[in-house]
């Protein structure tokens, strides 16, 4: 028994001057912009959207070609604001200019790059840039009576991963926030477009390496899609699985993060010690902690076996008991209340412009999950209800994280309850992919809505690979959450969207 | 508050008292060559790795762990058993060729601690350059369960208090001179980890436009911990490596 594949994407064709309008009312109506970005075309480049329509449940490509040698084309952003990030990734990777930006300048190559260089769209070598000057950024500059700048990064004081944050102040209380990245750029969607197929799984996985099992699921179903692969239930289940316990796994450790941000030493080492043990499950079902090299195009790599079926949900129980234990510390404290209740507020209108996804998105009262809206399975069978908020700050972040891990843990019960016989391992391998096809891999990630998008060309080879990380959209949020609040509350605001940097950096 | 006490106290230590154990049998660890023969010509390990870790010289299996991201692959497709997973952890070196696997009787003889070298304190600045699991990990060697403090090993927000500089990721070409500058402003003696097998290698991001092929490339590196990304053992392995840590060689502490 195979479980159908979800139906080609529909590809429609649009004229430029159309499109922003297009994509307004599409949103005016409850449908989403999950990515737009540009593909280079034989004689040209064109724009490309991958839109998720309101009402149905199927995900559509926009396409409105760019006229042959132009370089500048009328930015989308005043009409929808939540483009402007994606705008400012096509200037600095294909060097086609967002005419009427609001904010225009680079997103991800600053002055380590050489001027005229855009990876996506040369055909030369960087080493051909070498006499090339620098480029150049400038930061938005604030004036006033007794402002000042307090630069922050890329090395921060935490482990965490290098970004740039520059504020602006009065005093304590910061009147904006520009969040400076790129640092971490790899240019993986060169590689991914370069690379043999047995090694595109794993650099898939590698975007964001604290996020493997979603990067890779979205990458299989990408790819399923291009290549019409069909797959077991036992896969989809297994996948799924994976996918709840890196969900836990990472929404407590970053619990843990918020408590350590408070200064709430015991908070912090319930959650850490509890971290560990939600990875021993990842580490029963695929081998490793953070379950890389587990899911593939077709199903995943490992079966699991009856005995480390039982074992995984006893020790499930386990953590779901420690968790019940584990929550007030954090939820039912004063100390620690009194920190997140009402700091970092996001509106839901601010929320809506912006495109903010996932826990962010919801707890600002957007209802919006890639699993409920994809209806997929097993959540559909499951019987399963994204959880809600409407605050909007630290609290109703945190609050949604401790909900989801509620929800999850009772999604890998129900899973393990009743998991489909078969075999879960892919029927066959892609030996080569179609020409002309396209793949779009949705996943409600832990950080909310990742895609993946594979179209490929005349020959049958990657013509553009376009990752979307769900960070990208939320950045904003953090820089709306933080206006008007002191410069000490930075950090809790930042763990409690905890966003990636690599994911957006590619 | 009090609750939370009561909790604490009700929770205990969780940290176990046995120094590197091998990790469980459902784990996967690291590959490694065993003292079994290969099949004749066969190369199926050769042409499954993702990252051309495995090499054959003539005619010797070799594994490079320094650019092994852990997948298991040769594991699965060795037909002799002559790769097999390896449950060790004490798996870091202090040279980048001690990282090269080989048959048994083939090995080299690893370069051994200086003893003492940080006087059993190492303050460790961390800098991220794009693989964040091995930030976790990181961090997660000095959670309750792991505990790296009791070895005297302490994460310092600044390179001006710290003894060794931990990095992760490939390095690519805008984190270069930031890593460069926080090196240059760390005191002498001072150490350089790659943790990860992205730090050590570049892998799998190797060979692009964005030059991300590891710290070897900006910084000489005296402790390289493999792994995608390293268990937290392997990276207090690496810590204590670098260190001349008396509790290397014991088995409980």
């Amino acid at each position: 028994m195979t479980v159908d594949i979800p139906k080609p994407v529909l590809v429609r064709a649009l004229p430029l001057e159309g499109l922003a309008d297009a994509i307004h009312v599409e949103l005016g109506l409850g449908g989403r912009i999950a990515h737009l970005t540009a593909r280079k075309r034989p004689d040209g480049l064109t724009l490309i959207a991958v839109m998720m329509p309101a009402g149905g449940h199927g995900i559509e490509l926009w396409e409105a070609d760019i006229e042959p040698d132009a370089t500048t084309y009328r930015s989308l952003t005043p009409r929808v604001s939540q483009v402007h990030w994606y705008e400012r990734y096509i200037w600095d990777m294909f060097g086609l200019c967002p005419e009427g930006h609001p904010r225009l300048k680079s997103l991800i190559l600053h002055e380590a790059w050489p001027s005229g260089y855009h990876p996506l769209s040369e055909t030369r070598d960087i080493e051909d840039f070498a006499e090339a000057p620098a480029r150049s950024y400038e930061f938005l500059e604030v004036h006033g009576d007794g402002i000042y700048e307090i630069p922050v990064g890329p090395i921060h004081a935490g482990i965490i991963e290098p970004g740039h944050f520059r504020f602006s102040c009065v005093g304590e209380v910061i009147q904006n926030l520009e969040i400076r990245l790129g640092y971490q750029h790899r240019g993986i969607e060169t590689m991914l477009q370069a690379a043999p197929i047995n090694r595109l799984p794993l650099l898939a996985e590698s975007i964001a390496t604290d996020t493997p099992v979603g990067n890779a699921l979205a990458h299989a179903r990408a790819m399923e899609q291009v290549a019409g692969l069909q797959l077991t239930p036992a896969a989809v289940w297994l996948r799924a699985l994976a996918l709840e316990i890196e969900r836990v796994a990472s929404h407590v450790s970053d619990l843990g993060g918020i408590c350590a941000d408070i200064g709430y030493i015991g908070g912090a080492a319930a959650f850490s010690k509890l971290r560990g043990r939600v990875l021993g499950l990842g580490e029963r079902l695929t081998g490793t902690r953070l379950q890389t090299s587990f899911v593939v195009p077709g199903g995943v790599r490992i079966p699991l076996t009856d005995k480390l079926r039982t074992s995984i949900g006893a020790e499930a129980e386990g953590v779901e008991k420690d968790f019940r234990r584990a929550q007030p510390r954090l939820l039912e404290t004063f100390g620690a209340l009194e920190r997140m209740d009402g700091a970092g507020k996001v509106k839901l209108s601010l929320a809506r412009d912006f495109g903010l996804v996932g826990p962010a998105g919801r707890a600002s009262g957007i209802a919006y999950d890639v699993r409920e809206w994809l209806n997929e399975e097993p959540y559909s069978t499951l019987g399963w209800e994204p959880a809600t908020g409407d605050q909007g700050d630290v609290l109703a972040r945190v609050t949604m994280r401790c909900d989801e891990v509620r929800a999850s843990l009772s999604i890998i019960h129900g899973i393990l309850e009743t998991l489909p016989n078969g075999n879960p391992l892919p029927i066959s391998r892609i030996q080569r992919l179609p020409a002309n096809s396209v793949g779009i891999g949705t996943v409600e990630a832990w950080r909310g809505e990742l895609v993946h998008t594979i179209i490929t060309g005349n020959d049958g080879n990657i013509e553009r690979y376009a990752i979307k990380d769900p960070s990208t959209n939320n950045w904003t949020g953090l820089a709306i959450a933080v206006r008007g609040r002191l410069v000490t509350d930075f950090p809790l605001c930042n763990k409690s969207f905890s966003l990636s940097y690599s994911g957006n950096d590619l | 508050m009090i609750k939370t006490l009561i909790e604490l106290a009700r929770a205990g230590s969780s940290t176990p008292r046995e120094l590197f154990p091998d990790l469980p049998s459902y784990s996967r660890g690291l590959p490694m060559v065993t003292s079994k023969d290969c099949v004749m010509g066969c190369v199926k390990c050769e042409s499954t790795c993702p990252t051309s870790a495995i090499t054959f010289v003539s005619g010797n299996l070799e594994i490079d762990r320094g650019q092994c991201i852990a997948c298991g692959e040769c594991v699965d497709s060795c037909p002799t058993g002559a790769i097999e997973s390896d449950r060790s952890t004490r798996v870091a070196a202090l040279t980048r060729e001690d990282l090269i696997l080989r048959k048994p009787e083939l090995a080299l003889h690893k370069k051994e601690p200086l003893p003492g070298q940080f006087r059993n304190s190492l303050h460790v600045r961390e800098v991220s350059t794009g693989d964040p699991a091995s930030d976790l990990e990181v961090s997660a060697s000095d959670n309750p369960i792991f505990d790296g403090s009791r070895f005297g090993i302490h994460v310092v927000a600044s390179p001006r208090f710290a003894d060794a500089l931990v990095i992760t990721g490939p390095v690519g070409r805008a984190m270069q001179e930031p890593l460069l500058r926080c090196y240059e402003a760390m005191a002498t003696p001072r150490l350089v980890v790659a943790v990860g097998a992205a730090a050590i290698s570049g892998a799998p991001y190797f060979g692009g436009y964005a030059g991300a092929n590891g710290v070897s490339a900006v910084l000489p590196v005296d402790v390289f911990v493999p792994g995608n990304p390293p268990h937290p053992w392997y990276i207090l392995h690496g810590l204590m490596l670098g260190m001349g840590h008396k509790a290397l060689g014991m088995k409980r502490w």
